[in-house]
């Protein structure tokens, strides 16, 4: 349901309205109203929005370098923030919040100025390794590659090198290089190119050193890179250069590793008091961001919101134990003032339907003063995922997917939701396959041999209740009673139908909008009508009398329909009846299921009558196909569930909300 | 002969009922997707709005699948 919600205003003297700005902070149940817009269309100037305080602007700035920089140290020393304990953070939360900001900001310097003290130079020297490590590791095959060419070269006096780093993708420039150097040297040069790895390859171009300036000079044009060693590697003969490269890159990540166990101390230190520090940062910020969202006059300050009815009390106790009669908070009416359109919604159903509340995250809240639907899914959506899976082995498997989902991802609302709701449809899932008797298919029917072969290779099910003619039998093969299903779907499809048109009633009433309460009653009318005339054709001994009412309902909804919304409501009137066929997905999805696994397990069942390899393959086919089917049956029943309710269910009557409830409040060092 | 000539009959007419349902189904998902698509790309968040109308179209194969079952139950009949 929805909660009920109280529009509130709070007027005070200015010079406590920082003050009061806290207190509302901390009791965090006030959804603020931007006051801006209002003012701007006031003709009385003498209102106007609320601005800081120009002192206060200064600790903005200020907050948000420090929440940079607070950022940059989490950052570089990555805490595992999930793993920090909550109420260490909120201690340390406490010790540093002052309600006076340069208090505040002055605990956060020290801290921080603690935190660089014990970090700066390792961090650096951290960085330093990095670079030297990376580019090391860049050198060291591509002077493996030149190194036996280059130490010949070196053994010739008159000869120079230059060594080169290429793209791979670009190699054929070699070609153009190696004519180019030679029409400079007079012929006296060589290339010789390996490839690194997948990406670059690695040249050496060898020449007479009288030309090397004009090689250098050619080459500092072209867009290609020389390998420049470090200054102290490249004096060094270029075996003695390989061998120290080598040596460095065994040494680094030693050294990295040491100043790594330094850093995970000083993580250890600060983490919590960084963390605390980011979300007081947040909460101070976010309340300075709040203010122009109030209004002032000369000497007092207004500020309006939503809350819940049960928090009015708490919300003017606290007010008037601060301020007594310098802050007065007044209830206005939402009726009178026609303001329940922009009230934000916060919806408080049992903690079973808060699971289902999944919906919202594909759609709006419902709009404030409308019924909240939430029940009707909650109800609906296992009974239709249940409907359409209906297999004990395939629920069972999706009851323990959706239950480890839910217990393993507690910290992700979606995913927990998510588990929890698939739990709930796996359980409705078994249910069905108990009533059809299905387990992986027809093997259960198999096994128990309720499945007879007859002489025209038929399949046909030998019922333990009843017969294929009865209503009343079991097992209810889906496959055999079809017929019967698709008229039990279209009942299922009438009710849920119906369930939504009479919420579209209820909400007509509430909002006194008599035509959109006819509008709706009018379909229903012509829904219950069809029904009854489409009743014939499911039972022979059904009244001819109730077809003619049926008619009758059919055309006085159309009425209805007409009185309530004009030609519009008469077309919806038509058209809604007809989506009622879009419940025959219920058997239809599960038929393409249960049709599925029984096709794996003939398959399966071929293979095993050829012996070992047979019994392997026919496993492997019938792990394959039932996983991929229980991999279906997850997605295509959710989807479709979903969409009944949003397109034929909801869309009969739900009004999005316009805001959802978004208190103002701390983080109380949990952001 | 004449049998034999019905039940062709029927499972033409069912393959018929459940092949252009499923065409059409195929023909309306493949712009609601590429037009979805795009819109996600802008707007992330209406990725939910986007599964749903990709679904509305599969009511026709869905139907096209209902009525493909009760021809190919008319051979019994």
């Amino acid at each position: 349901m929805i909660e009920r919600m109280a529009k509130v205003e709070i007027l005070g003297l200015k010079d406590v309205a920082i003050d009061a700005i806290d207190v509302i902070h901390d009791l965090g149940t006030l959804h603020i109203e931007d006051l801006s817009e209002r003012v701007g269309q006031m003709e009385n100037k003498r209102v106007t929005r609320m601005e800081m305080d120009p002192k206060f602007a200064d600790h903005e700035a200020t907050l948000n370098n420090l929440r940079s920089k607070v950022g940059d140290m989490i950052r570089e020393l990555s805490p595992d923030v999930d793993e920090l304990s909550q109420e260490d953070i909120r201690r340390e939360y406490k010790a540093l919040w002052s309600d006076n900001v340069e208090t505040m900001i002055a605990r956060m310097e020290k801290m921080l100025s603690e935190v660089e003290r014990d970090t700066r130079d390792t961090v650096d020297r951290k960085a330093d390794l990095m670079v030297e490590l990376s580019r090391l590791e860049k050198y060291a095959p591509i002077m493996s590659k030149v190194q036996p060419l280059a130490e010949r070269v070196a053994r010739m006096q008159d000869m120079a090198s230059i060594a080169l780093i290429i793209e791979r993708k670009y190699k054929a420039i070699l070609n153009y290089l190696n004519e180019e150097i030679s029409k400079l040297t007079d012929g006296e040069c060589e290339i010789v190119a390996s490839d690194v790895d997948e990406e670059s390859t690695a040249a050496l171009i060898v020449f007479n050193r009288r030309y090397l300036k004009q090689v250098h000079d050619f080459l500092a044009v072209q867009d290609v890179n020389q390998v420049r060693l470090p200054s102290d590697l490249a004096k060094k003969p270029i075996d003695e250069a390989v061998a120290e490269v080598r040596a460095r890159i065994a040494q680094i990540p030693a050294e990295l590793d040491e100043i790594d166990s330094k850093l995970s101390q000083v993580t250890e230190k600060y983490s919590v008091k960084l963390v605390a520090s980011r979300n007081a940062i947040h909460d101070r910020l976010e309340a300075m961001d709040a203010v122009p969202n109030f209004a002032q006059t000369d000497q007092v300050f207004i500020i309006s919101g939503w809350l819940p009815e049960s928090e009015v009390p708490a919300m003017e106790g606290a007010l008037t134990e601060k301020f007594g009669s310098k802050v007065v908070m007044t209830v206005t009416d939402i009726r009178e003032e026609h303001d329940a359109e922009e009230a934000p919604v916060t919806l408080r159903n049992i903690p079973f339907v808060r699971y289902f509340e999944i919906i919202y995250m594909l759609n709006k809240y419902p709009r404030y003063g409308t019924v909240d639907p939430t029940v009707v899914f909650a109800i609906f959506f296992p009974i239709f995922f249940g409907l359409m899976v209906g297999d004990m082995g395939y629920g069972l498997i999706i009851m323990i997917l959706g239950w480890i989902v839910h217990r393993k991802m507690a910290d992700k609302p979606l995913a927990n939701m998510a588990g929890f709701v698939m739990t709930v449809g796996g359980a409705f899932a078994i249910f069905f396959g108990a009533l059809y008797l299905e387990f992986f298919g027809n093997a259960l029917m198999k096994w128990l041999g309720l499945i007879e072969e007859t002489a025209s290779g038929a399949e046909e099910v030998k019922y333990l209740i009843g017969s294929s003619e009865s209503i009343i039998r079991y097992p209810m093969d889906r496959l055999e009673g079809f017929t019967l299903f698709l008229g039990i779907c279209l009942i299922i499809g009438f009710i849920h139908m119906g369930i939504g048109l009479v919420i579209g009633i209820v909400n007509g009433i509430r909002e006194k909008n008599t035509k959109h309460a006819l509008e709706k009653g009018g379909l229903l009318v012509c829904l219950t009508g069809f029904m009854l005339v489409l009743g014939k054709f499911g039972f022979e001994w059904w009244p001819s009398a109730l077809i003619i009412v049926g008619a009758l309902m059919f055309i006085g909804g159309i009425v209805m329909g007409g009185i309530g919304a004009g030609m519009g409501g008469v077309v919806e009137s038509v058209v809604g009846v007809g989506n009622i066929f879009s419940y025959a997905r219920l058997i239809a999805i599960g038929l393409a299921s249960v049709i599925m696994a029984n096709v794996a397990n003939d398959l399966a069942g071929e293979q095993f009558k050829s012996g070992i390899v047979g019994v392997v393959i026919g496993v492997l086919v019938l792990v394959l196909l039932h996983a991929l089917n229980i991999v279906i049956g997850m997605f295509s029943p959710s989807i479709h569930a979903l969409r009944l309710h949003l397109v034929e269910s909801f869309g009969k009557f739900f009004e999005p909300a316009k805001y959802r409830y978004e208190p103002f409040r701390k983080t109380g060092g949990e952001e | 002969m004449e049998e034999a000539v019905k039940i062709g009959m029927i499972a033409i007419s069912a393959a018929l009922a459940i092949g252009l349902s499923a065409i059409a189904t195929a023909m309306a998902q493949s712009r609601i997707g590429a037009a979805m698509a795009g819109a996600i790309a802008e707007r992330p968040e209406l990725v939910g709005s986007a599964i749903i109308l990709v679904a509305i179209p599969e009511t026709m194969v869905i139907l096209g699948f209902v009525v493909a079952f009760i021809i190919t139950g008319l051979k019994e009949g």
